[in-house]
């Protein structure tokens, strides 16, 4: 009979070799394939690095809210449980501050080249920033706050945070409602006049598939992570309390 | 110009997501160490006289 971790490992193994070589044939569609934006030129291959991260870093936020609700749901009624919920909800915390890094960076630099600025105070950047902020709270808050109610401030802070991003997902969608914003109009399920030749979309789907299947693998792995490391807090508490037991008796 | 930035862009991606997977790999085998069990409680126990 084969062990399930060893099962796990073998799916794991297969994962990532699969992932790793779907972000190789991706940056090569992205860099050398795709043909050439006629106004942009070269720098227009940002996009291929730019959306997809972005449009993923509006996903994480909400593993992240629903495992912190799941957390709150479960805290008081089944701790053990609620633990597993607690690690879902930090690595997506993580992933999410990672990739709205990316997307901001990334941003930052095809602005430059295509605007002549580094910024802009206009709603999608301003959004995205705030996004960027409230994840990083969330961590900070994580990593320095030492009362035992430090997961269900985390998880109350989750739930207003994911506020923040249908609000970047339509930041770009109020022009017409005399929203400025400096930012491109949406390329996908914008106006008659949004979309993208067929050529890159080959390229850009490769690059979604890509950078979402290396979300997946980093969330699982900090997951695991997590659950490690509170196991190895458990396992020191009963240390800790068997010793204390031995000097009683 | 132009090189530069989709160069660096491209760097910054692979920075950050390079950098973050490393740090789990590091901090997944620090934790492991935590885990194995101590030498000493392993040994058999002296129950004495």
């Amino acid at each position: 009979m084969v062990k399930r971790s060893c099962v796990f490992g073998v799916v794991g193994m297969v994962w990532v070799v699969m992932t790793l070589a779907a972000i190789a044939y991706a940056t090569r569609l992205a860099l050398f394939v795709a043909p050439t934006e006629n106004t942009m030129l070269d720098v227009q291959r940002i996009f291929y690095y730019h959306v997809p991260t972005s449009m993923l870093s509006l996903l994480f936020p909400y593993v992240n809210f629903v495992s912190s609700l799941f957390y709150l749901g479960w805290c008081r009624r089944d701790p053990l449980r609620a633990l597993t919920a607690d690690a879902v909800a930090i690595a997506a915390a993580e992933v999410t501050v990672v990739y709205s890094s990316i997307s901001l960076l990334t941003g930052m630099l095809w602005g430059r080249a295509a605007w002549g600025v580094w910024w802009a105070w206009d709603a999608r950047l301003t959004s995205m920033l705030l996004l960027w902020v409230l994840y990083v709270s969330y961590l900070i808050l994580r990593k320095l706050s030492s009362t035992g109610q430090t997961q269900t401030l985390a998880a109350v802070l989750s739930v207003f945070a994911a506020l923040d991003v249908p609000i970047v997902y339509i930041s770009i969608r109020l022009v017409k409602y005399g929203v400025y914003t400096q930012h491109p109009q949406p390329v996908f399920g914008g106006d008659s006049n949004s979309g993208i030749a067929p050529a890159m979309m080959h390229a850009f789907g490769w690059n979604v598939l890509g950078w979402a299947m290396w979300g997946i693998s980093l969330l699982l792995f900090r997951y695991g992570l997590e659950r490690r490391r509170q196991q190895s807090e458990q396992a020191s508490a009963l240390k800790a309390i068997e010793g204390s037991l031995e000097i009683v008796q | 110009m132009q090189a530069h930035h989709l160069l660096a862009s491209y760097l910054l991606v692979w920075l950050i997501q390079g950098g973050y997977a490393a740090w789990i790999v590091w901090q997944w085998r620090r934790t492991g160490k935590e885990l194995q069990p101590d030498p000493a409680d392993l040994s058999p126990r002296d129950e004495g006289s």
